[in-house]
């Protein structure tokens, strides 16, 4: 009590932001939790009815395809999107010129800048079979025929996890960065002095030191895997809507298109249930608690 | 202690009220009376109307603050027109799911009709439209077209508001001429033709850099698809669910697709075109064919017209290919509608709008615009401003049902036939609630057959086994 009173201040300040999580953070998971048990409708009676809305959703073949769908794009783009900006990460810091190094982090996180809605038009642009850049290069350079990558089904996940991981690239890279700055350069001079090389300073110094911050990024990641929605919105089209639509498309098919919320919030349910149990995962596997 | 604890506070407090400002974009905020400011005062009630709308209205804030307040004096009723910017379809529904309250939405999609009556959120109209002088009046709305706004009880649950046409085949007409053709009247003159457009240089240009037909997916093939007789989404036979485009007379028409695609005559990025896309091809002289609505070809034509006026372009709307027994199909929109949600605060104003909308001075407003902002009226003649000139006369109203009621300035350039064939040929589509779902289907494989990257016989084979799986047909 003497310690409350104490830091009363402190407390009071806490306030507004726990309020704030109340209202626009638990109480809708809360409402939502409820609407998955309903039958509910927009107006008048949303009779309890129990378990139904899971079953449907369970029983729904679009849900696991939606699932496995998000497990491979989200997978993908969380094992490329973690080592690809690692790996630049490096090698900008073994770069001296330091007009390159900004340079190159600059151009890297533009992209970051973006929204979806930009990225997905760039892509859909430089991709187009008659005038995109990508097949005006296959066709006249390397006499190919031109592919029609967006709409190609054995190309959509590769392209859905390629340009996230693009688009992320200089964010996670300058979170590396930050990292890698933090490490002392005591170490850097006792592993010279012990006639480390480049490659070995690398190895032993800079990996290891960059662990902790290498597994905050990976865990903050992870928590991202299911919710991918606005990428996939922009970028879909019908022929290939069964490889890449995920967890969040079938929620907002069903919540949004057909009008079903119940059905969506169980479908909701099972994304947080999901996220949840993999950054339980995450956290075991690389020992979050011992950053 | 204390100064701390009242400098917490007045941080607490302001952290908390600009928290919940980011937040609140409620609908009673989005109302600009709610503030308090500049309001009239509340008037009995009735005396409000709050409309939640996706097409009526200015094209601008400023031009739909005008509209408003015009609105305003010629209903005598605080009105306040709420207009999303995007996404207009989400906002119905999470302004309805969150019990906010609006005394007339415009909905422009039947299926939803059906649901909102599944789900208890709009009110009976029947005895309204039937006591209302100007409603009854079919030559202010036919009255076979009350049909369209029907409920599965016979009841009436939407009015109008606006008159919506058909989606056809849109040729370049300039093209046909310059390559003396004729206007394809069967399958094969339609292949002809497209493949002059793609190799015979209509544009002149030297190169080959031209496209006989483009579409956005599978929207709106309906005026080929005609050439075999399906009937686009959902018919019922014998009591059945049947999707003529997942039956096996589909195979030829995808195939027929597939070799367009194969010798470059269809736009390859029809997939992944949205149809702002297959408009701007049709406009830059790029392809020679599209599928689209019927007011469009006189926009398209007035649009080219306005950027050149010694233009040779001509869009001309024509008759979707006849099926072997003389069939013609053509796909007629769902109809803009408004109704009159279950929770309306001021149903009775609501009812006083939708009489004054199909009113010549409603229709005037919704298809002109405001008066001295959009248009100015100087001894019985008419002339549209620069504003005015942009929003194209169509202020939610480009179109209407009544009859009595004439446009003062003469119809855009070939909408008035194409709208001729809309109205002899063109019927309604079967909206079923399972839809969304078997669409999804439909549009995947019938994609695939047609870009060639599935033998159509394959593509309607899966098609038919996952329809049927999904129970989605008979």
């Amino acid at each position: 009590m003497r310690i409350i009173k104490k830091n009363a201040m402190f407390y009071m300040m806490m306030i507004p932001i726990v309020v704030y999580f109340a209202m626009f953070a638990y109480y809708p998971l809360v409402k939502g939790i409820q609407t998955s048990f309903q039958d509910y409708k927009l107006m008048g009676e949303r009779p309890y009815i129990g378990l139904d809305n899971y079953d449907l959703v369970i029983h729904d073949p679009s849900f696991w395809d939606a699932l496995w769908n998000t497990l491979y794009i989200g997978g993908g783009i969380l094992i490329i999107g973690f080592i690809a900006p690692l790996l630049i990460a490096l090698s900008l810091n073994e770069v001296m010129k330091s007009w390159f190094k900004k340079t190159a982090q600059m151009l890297l996180y533009v992209p970051h800048l973006l929204s979806w809605v930009v990225i997905g038009g760039i892509f859909i642009f430089l991709l187009s079979p008659d005038t995109g850049l990508v097949n005006m290069l296959l066709v006249n350079i390397f006499g190919m025929n031109p592919i029609n990558f967006m709409a190609d089904e054995s190309w959509a996940r590769s392209i859905m996890i390629g340009s996230a991981v693009w688009k992320d690239m200089g964010y996670n890279c300058i979170l590396f960065l930050a990292g890698i700055a933090a490490i002392s350069p005591s170490l850097y001079e006792a592993a010279r002095m012990d006639g480390a090389t480049r490659w070995q300073q690398v190895r032993y110094v800079t990996l290891p030191q960059l662990m902790s911050t290498m597994k905050v990024i990976f865990l903050l990641n992870t928590l991202g895997l299911l919710r991918i929605f606005d990428q996939i919105f922009v970028m879909r089209n019908p022929a290939i809507t069964s490889k890449v639509d995920v967890l969040m498309m079938y929620t907002f098919q069903k919540g949004i298109m057909e009008i079903r919320f119940g059905p969506a919030a169980a479908a909701s349910f099972f994304v947080v249930l999901f996220t949840l149990l993999l950054t339980v995962m995450v956290r075991k596997i690389t020992r979050f608690d011992e950053v | 202690m204390k100064k701390n604890a009242v400098i917490a506070m007045i941080l607490a407090g302001t952290t908390l009220l600009s928290a919940c400002g980011t937040n609140n974009s409620g609908v009673a905020n989005s109302s600009p009376y709610a503030s308090g400011t500049g309001s009239p005062a509340a008037s009995a009630d009735g005396g409000k109307l709050e409309i939640l709308t996706g097409n009526v209205g200015g094209k601008t804030p400023e031009g739909n603050a005008e509209f408003e307040k015009e609105l305003s004096e010629k209903l005598g009723l605080d009105v306040t027109l709420d207009k999303p910017a995007s996404d207009y379809d989400q906002k119905v529904l999470t302004s309805l799911s969150s019990g906010a309250k609006y005394d007339l939405i415009e909905i422009s999609d039947l299926a939803k009709l059906d649901v909102f009556i599944n789900q208890g959120v709009v009110t009976d109209l029947s005895d309204f439209v039937q006591n209302s002088t100007v409603l009854s009046d079919p030559s202010v709305i036919p009255t076979e077209e009350w049909e369209q706004v029907k409920g599965p009880d016979g009841k009436i649950y939407g009015v109008f508001s606006k008159f919506q046409g058909a989606t056809m085949p849109i040729i370049r007409k300039d093209w046909l001429e310059k390559l003396n053709l004729e206007e394809p009247k069967t399958l094969d003159e339609l292949y002809t033709v497209l493949k002059a457009f793609k190799e015979d240089d209509p544009d002149g240009d030297g190169k080959a850099n031209t496209y006989g037909l483009s579409t956005s997916g599978l929207y709106d093939i309906q005026g080929i698809m005609s050439a075999a007789g399906l009937k686009s989404r959902y018919v019922m036979q014998e009591g059945k669910r049947t999707i003529p485009y997942a039956t096996d007379a589909a195979i030829p028409m995808y195939e027929w697709f597939a070799k367009l695609v194969k010798e470059g005559i269809m736009d390859p990025n029809f997939i992944t075109n949205d149809t702002a896309k297959m408009r701007n091809l049709f406009l830059t002289d790029r392809v020679g064919m599209i599928t689209y609505w019927d007011a469009w070809v006189g926009m398209f034509n007035n649009l080219k017209k306005t950027e050149d006026p010694n233009t040779t372009f001509q869009a001309e709307g024509i008759l979707s290919i006849p099926a072997a027994d003389g069939t013609i199909l053509m796909r007629r929109g769902d109809p803009d509608f408004w109704i009159i949600p279950a929770n309306a605060p001021h149903p009775e104003a609501a009812k006083k709008f939708l009489e004054f909308w199909n009113t010549q001075e409603g229709i005037t407003l919704g298809s002109l615009g405001v008066e001295d902002f959009d248009y100015t009226l100087d001894n019985g003649a008419y002339t549209l401003t620069e504003i005015g000139e942009t929003a194209n006369m169509d202020h939610g109203v480009p179109y209407w049902y009544n009859s009595t009621v004439k446009s003062p300035f003469p119809a855009l350039p070939g909408v008035e036939d194409a709208m001729a064939l809309s109205k002899q040929y063109a019927t309604l589509e079967l909206s079923l609630s399972t839809w969304p779902d078997a669409e999804k289907i439909v549009n995947n494989y019938a994609l695939k057959a047609m870009s060639g990257q599935m033998a159509a016989k394959d593509a309607v084979a899966q098609m038919q086994k996952e329809l049927k799986g999904a129970n989605l047909i008979d």
